[in-house]
């Protein structure tokens, strides 16, 4: 099978350095990106990652006494390829911080309480038409941690996919509609595109009479291609 | 310090080791990668996130016994470590292997390409030799150490600023 990798539109590409992160000022290489030829060893991938990485949790919110504070909600993430086809199969990592701002992550030193009931991480595989459900709470606001600048990050969840090949690795950050925030976030605004940024932002799906009486949001990932996700950190 | 990704600790560990799959010993010379990623003012980053690529030690991406995929995490001195086997060389390149980068503060994952010392087939690799100007590819090539591990410091930005690769 040809494999084909379109090009990465950069108007859908964070540049690199963002001056509203300085963060980006000491990370982003100062020399362009080297141009390569492409072998199969960037055109092939691994096919079988979850036989070093185990499913974890399908679910995030828990039960009863054991229900993390916040606002339940269901992610329905559907994972497309390049072409637009559902990647059932593909391993999706999902990652955020709990109702009040706080990961569970040694690192993260905001002054924001743990919820016990709360560990902000899943892996699950994407069933039939390539679709991923979460069932979790909505993750809170939080202020950049040690930043002179005193921004807030908006309420987001983090994704990591696979797709077919070493090129299509995808890590991004989710967001919801409607948040002041998205306004403003350097993040987000790293995107120049105003349509690629409306594709890292879920959709609230018609409130229906759900079992759980939860809110639901639906999210696309595409995983390469003109109408690529952008790659967030 | 670190903004997302405050990826998940669980995440990032038991991944760096591709000798080994479904508790079956993989066939090949077992080796030691390990380096030591810092930034543009010279602090380690801890809690970055490396993810490796390679072929078999016969050169195949498709070798049903061997996963050529890894995850590491570096600690807080900065430092990863995979242990893996030896990659054969692909048709057409020589032996290598690739990295992706994944840290807060990339707004982008970063991807490069280890080559290994004193292998002949480094000059003619169509990768390697792509990199311009030509005195940067010997950054590119890993350092063997006493011990027999190989070494591949990263440096994100500044002196000695590692190559990357447009993806």
């Amino acid at each position: 099978m040809k494999i084909q990798i379109d090009k990465r539109d950069p108007l859908t590409q964070p540049q690199g350095v963002e001056p509203g992160y300085p963060q980006t000022a000491v990370r982003w290489p100062s020399q362009p990106l080297q141009k390569r030829p492409l072998t199969a060893s960037e055109l092939s991938g691994p096919q079988d990652v979850l036989r070093r990485l185990a499913p974890v949790r399908g679910d995030l919110a828990g039960h009863g006494a054991k229900r993390a504070i916040g606002q339940l909600i269901y992610l329905k993430a559907r994972v497309v390829d390049e072409d637009g086809a559902p990647v059932p199969g593909a391993v999706v990592e999902i990652w955020h911080c709990n109702a009040a701002g706080k990961y569970i992550h040694p690192n993260d030193t905001h002054d924001a309480p743990v919820d016990p009931n709360f560990y902000g991480a899943a892996r699950v595989v994407a069933g039939d038409g390539g679709l991923v459900e979460l069932r979790t709470i909505k993750p809170a606001a939080y202020p950049v941690p040690d930043d002179p600048a005193r921004w807030w990050r908006p309420p987001h969840v983090h994704f990591s996919v696979w797709g077919r090949v070493w090129l299509s690795r995808l890590v991004t950050q989710m967001f919801f509609p409607g948040e002041p925030l998205n306004e403003t976030d350097a993040v987000l605004n790293a995107i120049r595109d105003p349509e690629a940024r409306e594709r890292c932002i879920a959709r609230l799906a018609a409130p229906v009479k759900h079992p759980e009486q939860a809110l639901v949001y639906e999210y696309q990932l595409v995983v390469r291609g003109r109408r690529a996700t952008p790659g967030l950190p | 310090m670190t903004l997302g990704p405050f990826f998940p600790r669980e995440f990032g560990q038991g991944a760096n080791d591709l000798t080994v799959l479904d508790n079956n010993k993989i066939k090949g010379e077992t080796i030691e990668i390990s380096g030591r990623v810092t930034q543009g003012d010279g602090a380690p980053l801890d809690n970055a996130i490396l993810e490796l690529w390679q072929a078999s030690a016969e050169g195949r991406f498709d070798d049903p016994a061997f996963c050529g995929w890894g995850r590491a995490a570096t600690d807080a001195d900065g430092v990863y470590r995979f242990r893996t086997i030896r990659p054969g060389a692909p048709a057409g390149r020589a032996p290598h292997v690739n990295l992706v980068i994944l840290f807060s503060g990339l707004m982008r994952q970063l991807q490069t390409v280890m080559f290994f010392e004193g292998e002949k087939g480094n000059e003619a690799d169509p990768v390697l030799s792509a990199v311009q100007p030509a005195a940067l590819r010997g950054r590119l090539i890993s350092k063997g150490q006493r011990d027999g591990s190989h070494r591949f410091d990263i440096r994100l930005r500044g002196e000695g600023e590692t190559p990357f690769f447009d993806d």
